[in-house]
Parts: C-alpha cells; structure tokens; sequence
C-alpha cells in the first residue's frame, strides 16, 4: 500500500488507503514536480481521458509560465530593458494579476519579482501588456504557478463532469472539489516537514485550496522586503474556499493561486500580521509553524476559519506524534 | 523579525483608481484603509488597474504600432493546433479575429470566442465555414487548422473566395488534394502558406543560411538522422456533456466521437504519426540537403495500440535516399509512440562536423561538433555565428616550444548554435505570413514547398505498405 507519500517539504498529505473504491490517481510530471489528479469515477477510461485533458493543460501552462523556457511569456518579460513592453498570454496576466495583489495585501512579503521587485512591471491588463519599468526584472512565478495550473485543472474536471476529484502539484498545492461519495471532505493531513510522520493535523476538505510552504534544512527564504534571510520559521499552510462562480463571467478567481502566494509571505509576516490578515479575509485559514528550536517545543499556530458551513475545512482531531 | 520599521511608505491609492498600496500598519490595523479588498480583489480591481496601466503605456507606446494595417483574420478549425495559433496570433499586433468556426459549437468554439473575447476581440463564431465565407465579407485571411482530410476542400474554398489561406500541414491527407491547392492558389493569386513553422524559426534559418550555406561547416553532408519519440498516451476523450450528436459528426466525415477526437489515427483523415510528427522534420532534411529524395524504404507497423482505433502505423523506420549537389546522402527517420526518450532531433552529418538543432528551446536547441582535422572555427566564433568551444582556453599551449601540455583528458571541441527563439513556437511563421499578406516579404513556405514535402512523406505510408523500396521521379514534386 502507497500511502501519504510525505513531500520533503512537508506540508499535505491525502490520508487513508488511495486506490480503495472507486478512487483513481493519475500521476503527470510538469513543472519539476508531480501532478496528481484524484478522481472518486466509476468510469476509468473516461477518468484516465480527463486526466489526460488536465495534464496536457498543465504542460501548455508550464510553457507559458515557466522561467526555465526560453520562450515563454515569462522569460520573455525578463528579457526587456527598462520602458519595452511586450505582449502576454491569459495565464501570464492573470497570474501576474494576482501576484501583485497578494503583493499588495502582504505589503510586499510576497514577491515575484526577485532583486528589483514587483513595481518594477507595469500591468496593462486591457492591453495583456507588460511594461518594465527598470532592467534586470527577473520575474519567478514558482510560488504561484502550480497553484494557478491547480486551479485551472479543477475546472476543466468540473468541464468534464468528473467533480469528485482532489488535485494537487507536487503535494504543495492542492484543490478539493466534491468529495468521495459518503464523504464529508477529502481526508487530508499536515504534518511537521522534519519528520513526516508527525501528523500536526487531520482536515476533510471540499471546494477548498490548500497550500503549503516550507523550509527542508539548510535551506532558506530570503525577505524580499530586506533580502535578508528568514530564520524562524519551518512551514506554513493556507486554505482559502473556493468561491461560487459562474463561469465565463468576468476575471477568474482561482483560490490555489492565491493560497499558493499567500503560503510563502506567510513564512515571512509576524504572527500578528497573519492574524489581521487572516481576520479581515473571510474563509481564510492559516496554519504556521515557527521554529521552536527542538521537535518538542514547535507548536502549530492556527488562524482564522472557514467563512461558511458549505464550503471549506473541517478539522479532524489534532493528534501531534501519531504515525 | 529583522525589520519592524516601516521602509515603505504608504501610497494613497492612485487618482485613476489603481491598487491601494499597504503598508505594514496596515496590515496590522486590519488593513482598515482598504475596506473589503478580499482575497479576490485583484478581480474587481483588474477594471482600474488597466486603466491606470493604460495611461503610463499611451505615454511611452510606439507610434508605429498605431500605423498598423489591421488584418481581420478567421480562425477555421478550433481544437488543440487552432487554439495553439490562436495563442501565437495573440501575440502579433495588428491582427482583428473575426470569426471564428469550429463543428464542435459547445466546446472548443465557444471556449476559443469567450479567450478572444477577454482579449477585447469580437469575433461571430460559426458552424459552417461556407456560412462564415457568406457573412464575413471584411475577412482578408483565414487560418485554417481542422482535419487534414478537410484542408483542401476549405483551403480551396477560402482562396476562392478571396482569402488569404494560412494552413497547417499536413497540406493534404492526399497528393489529389495537395495539388488542387496548389492550383487553386496560382488561379486566385491569393497567398497560400503551409505551417511547416521551422521554415521560419529564427535558428533553423540561421543554420540554413550562415552555418551550412556561407560557412559550410559541416563539409560535405553525407547522413541525416532524426526521430520523434513519444510516450504512450491515452485517446483523446471528450467531455460526456458537450458530446456532438451522431448526425451532426457524421455530415461533417466522422463516425463517432472518438474518431473526431482521434482523426489522426485513421486511414482517410489523417496519415498517423509520420506524417503529424515526421511532416515537420522531413521537410527540414530536403530543405537542408537542397534536394528532394529519390526514393525511401521504410517499415513500420501497428505494433502496439488497437489497431481498430489506430488504423495507421504507430512505429515508422525510413530511410530516404538523397542526390544532392554534393554527392549521395541517406537519411534515416523515426517516429514511435510508444517511449518518448530523447524526444525530437535531426542531425546532420558531415565530412567536417555534425548539427544536432531541433524546434525545442529546452532539448536539443543546437549544438554543433567540428572534425578534429576539419579547418578552424575561429572566423565564425568571431562572427557570432556559433559559440566558443567550452574548453578552449584549455587547448592553448602553455610554452611555445612544446607540442602539448599534457594534462588531464580534454573534450572535443563542442559550439552551440547561438539563436533561440522568444516567442510561441509559431510566432514567427504566422508573422511571415502576416507580413507577407501586408505586402513585406515573401512566404517561407509557399504551397509548391508544402507540396513536396507531403511528396516525399506520404510516400513512407505506401512504402510500409508495399515492403519495397519506392522511388521517385523528379517531375514527381512538381506541377
């Protein structure tokens, strides 16, 4: 049996036995990581040809986003000198859109744009033009990217009427849609990214993202508001509800995305910001783990909550230490 | 944490209404300043944000982009490769979508006028392209990406009608067809490009023209060998919802849903991976040897997948014979579909040194090995034309009166070829045609270069079929 294969990062796992039932797992490598999408279908053939839809999108996405190519929309931004603009694809705006929002609602903790910061482009969304407004932009979308292509992949299964399906990128960025019949929630754990089997916390998710950002040893995050390095803290998790919409109408909301950028300025704002952020955000909710130095004196802080009774997290018992 | 003063200072959001900046009293304060901007409030405030971003653009835009001949342009054909175009053409000013025609009206149609929509195009979407002809008057070129064995007929039409024809390959899924394009476009005049899109990628052309053409660096070319791995995939499938109906599949040449979504595979709509795969690569070995070939042997087979939904050859092994203006050459290909290691390459084999170039910016982008005897490089490194050999420094003898320095083993020389595209990978093909159809330039694959090389492919089909080698005549590629 396959179970809770921990990332080294720690962060989420999908609890209990995953090829019991009518559960199917489709696994895809893109964007230097496993996707990986869970779908409660009674059909295979037709849940094998979903995933296969779901995975050739996140192929095309990473194309698009990803630094590492040398035509992509991306690279192609951190190949202008200051006052050039150049044209983006949908995938590129909108996350560069929500980039500099979670920007500006962390004021400044997450950033892109790494050495010359974010207002260093200029967005014209009307246009899908980008502007730079210094040289040397080195924009990275790895803190958000996955979570985009996540919440991109829950609605084309949504398209494709597999709607019981779980979806996550690497295991750091996930998305629960309906759960498995006679499910509350798609069992979910966060456990202590030094010791995977020290489960912090059980969750039953459903139309929900949750994300996680962690530090493996030796590794380190760097400010981007000082460039100095983080210290002190080890992981953080965020949930954010997926919101009702109707498609097709107006901007995409994509709560992975968001989920996906606020993990990583949650590993850099004070315990306090989090919790005035976490306060003004409804359905927002934080898990953060600060480093108390040996195993037995780090506590997991908890912030915030699920906005309403339909959508959301639903905590399972905490039980620190449990295999 | 190590800084608790605030660097920043707060910016009152802008007169145009763009972002409000917070700074990090703010955040504490429970971001009072800024009431309900939620998690999703880059949503509601994209509508400001452009607008602000919009007035700092108009001040710096260049004032060529405004003089641009718009071209009304119809997509024919929305699936996968359309929606790929569709991507690229986003990306060229200029350009005004039209219409947009697709059979498969819930799905694919509708999804491709909603994105056309978001990027402020107001394109009329259509079922039937002659309906779209009829109605849309204004169109000057229409871009065709729908089934192979619908290209002629459509390309055909939309010449006729006075279009401008963009049409991907394979040209035809028949020589019959191919030709009649190739008439219909001398008899209207009208521009007729194939989508073989490395004929204008910026480092195939640079290879063509500057490494073969005026350094000659690889001699004399002697073997060419190239293949497209891919990895087993699943059929294509469809949403159950959004399936077309039985009579509607079948008016339009399909006999279910999963020949529509898997039309490559099929004898009489598309010619299988050597031709969907292969198409592109063969047309890059005649271009390169300067000759078409004179006869090609091949095997191949349905050796893995269902032969009764994959009619056509899922392994094809070729080898071209070639008379060039140098000597003979023989050319190998391969595609298989079932283990994509090392994915897509051509290399070109000469007596003086080896290209190994591909379409891909991340494997395979082009690298170059000179014969150890074979004249120095040093001019061409100097004329930017390939990169310095790692290890160069290396190779210099430290004392002059020595023969060599020994030391630990030192590579063969190895240069990259120094171009790399941007853009999407059919930028620059659909800009070719684009230019040409504003009257700059000509078009770097007309329809009498598309249809030599549905000559030289189409031939490995029948080759694999007949288990002999085939030959050609050199009035064969012509018409």
């Amino acid at each position: 049996m396959n179970h809770r294969p921990g990332t080294p990062e720690g962060g989420i796992g999908l609890a209990g036995n995953r090829e019991s039932g009518p559960l199917r797992r489709f696994s895809h490598e893109a964007m230097n990581t496993v996707f990986e999408v869970h779908a409660a279908n009674a059909d295979a053939r037709y849940a094998a040809e979903a995933a296969q839809a779901a995975f050739a999108l996140v192929d095309r996405l990473e194309g698009e986003l990803s630094r590492f190519r040398p035509n992509s929309d991306i690279t192609r931004l951190n190949h202008l000198t200051a006052g050039e603009s150049a044209r983006v694809g949908e995938a590129a705006l909108e996350c560069l859109l929500i980039a500099r929002h979670v920007h500006d609602l962390t004021a400044g903790a997450f950033d892109i744009a790494i050495g010359t910061g974010l207002p260093s482009i200029e967005i014209d969304a009307d246009a899908f033009e980008v502007r730079a407004t210094a040289s040397g932009v080195r924009l990275d979308l790895g803190a958000i990217g996955k979570g985009y292509a996540v919440d991109l992949v829950a609605e084309l299964l949504e398209d494709w009427g597999v709607e019981r399906a779980f979806v996550h990128g690497g295991f750091s960025s996930a998305i629960a849609l309906e759960p498995p019949p006679a499910a509350d929630g798609w069992p979910l754990t966060l456990s202590d990214p030094r010791q995977p089997s020290r489960v912090f916390c059980r969750l039953s998710m459903r139309q929900a993202a949750l994300s996680a950002s962690g530090v493996r040893k030796g590794d380190h995050i760097v400010d981007p508001r000082t460039g100095a390095p983080v210290r002190g803290r080890l992981a953080a998790w965020v949930a954010v509800p997926r919101p009702a919409q109707a498609r097709d109408t107006g901007p995409r909301l994509a709560p992975a995305a968001v989920a996906d950028a606020l993990t990583t300025a949650f590993m850099l704002l004070t315990l306090e910001e989090i919790e005035a952020l976490c306060e003004r955000s409804p359905g927002l909710e934080a898990w953060v783990l600060p480093d108390g130095g040996s195993m037995e004196t780090t506590d997991l802080r908890h912030f915030g909550g699920p906005a309403d009774e339909g959508a959301g997290i639903l905590p399972g018992p905490t039980t620190a230490g449990e295999d | 944490m190590a800084d608790e003063n605030d660097k920043k200072k707060a910016q009152p959001p802008s007169a145009a209404g763009g972002p409000p900046k917070l700074d990090r009293r703010d955040l504490l304060m429970g971001l009072s300043t800024v009431p309900a901007l939620g998690l999703f409030g880059y949503a509601w405030s994209r509508q400001q944000q452009y607008r602000s971003g919009k007035e700092a653009a108009a001040a710096t835009a260049p004032a060529a982009a405004a003089g641009l001949q718009e071209i009304n342009v119809a997509l024919l054909g929305a699936g996968a490769q359309g929606q790929v175009l569709m991507e690229a053409m986003l990306r060229i000013p200029g350009l005004r979508f039209r219409a947009v025609c697709d059979i498969w009206t819930d799905y694919n149609q509708k999804r491709v006028v909603n994105t056309l929509k978001r990027f402020k195009q107001e394109p009329n979407g259509y079922e039937d392209y002659r309906e779209m002809l009829d109605k849309e008057k204004q169109l000057d070129a229409v871009i065709i990406a729908t089934p192979d064995f619908w290209h002629a007929q459509h390309a055909i039409d939309c010449l006729k009608a006075g279009k401008h024809v963009y049409c991907e390959k394979e040209m035809s899924n028949t020589l019959e067809g191919a030709r009649s394009m190739v008439l219909a476009q001398r008899e209207t005049g009208k521009l007729l490009q194939i989508g073989h899109q490395r004929r204008s990628n910026p480092r195939y052309i640079h290879a063509y023209t500057k490494l073969l053409g005026e350094a000659k660096l690889l001699g004399r070319i002697v073997t060419v060998n190239g293949q497209w791995n891919r990895a087993v995939t699943p059929d294509l499938g469809a949403p159950e919802r959004y399936a077309i109906p039985a009579e509607k599949l079948k008016q339009y040449g399909f006999k279910d849903m999963h020949q529509f979504r898997n039309w490559r595979w099929y004898k009489g709509k598309g010619g299988g991976p050597i031709v969907d795969l292969g198409s592109h690569q063969i047309d890059i070995y005649s271009w390169f040897l300067g000759a078409n070939p004179s006869g090609v042997m091949a095997s191949g087979g349905q050796l893995y997948h269902d032969p009764q939904t994959h009619e056509w050859y899922d392994t094809a092994m070729v080898v071209y014979d070639y008379d060039t203006a140098l000597g003979p050459a023989k050319a190998f290909y391969q595609t298989q579909t079932t283990n994509g290691s090392q994915g897509y390459y051509e290399s070109f084999m000469g007596d003086q040194g080896t290209l190994l170039i591909s379409e891909s910016e991340v494997n395979y982008p082009g690298v170059l090995f000179r014969d150890p005897n074979a004249p120095a490089w040093d001019e061409w490194v100097q004329k930017g034309y390939v990169s310095a050999p790692k290890e160069a420094e290396v190779k210099e003898k430290s004392d002059s009166g020595a023969v060599a320095d020994v030391r630990e083993s030192v590579a063969p020389d190895q240069h990259t070829v120094p171009v790399s595209l941007r853009d999407p990978y059919h930028q620059p093909h659909l800009q070719n045609f684009f230019n040409a159809v504003r009257g700059q330039g000509t078009l770097n694959c007309p329809a009498e270069i598309g249809y030599e090389t549905a000559v030289a492919v189409l031939k490995v089909n029948e080759a694999i079929e007949a288990k002999n080698r085939l030959a050609f005549t050199p009035g064969e590629f012509k018409i």
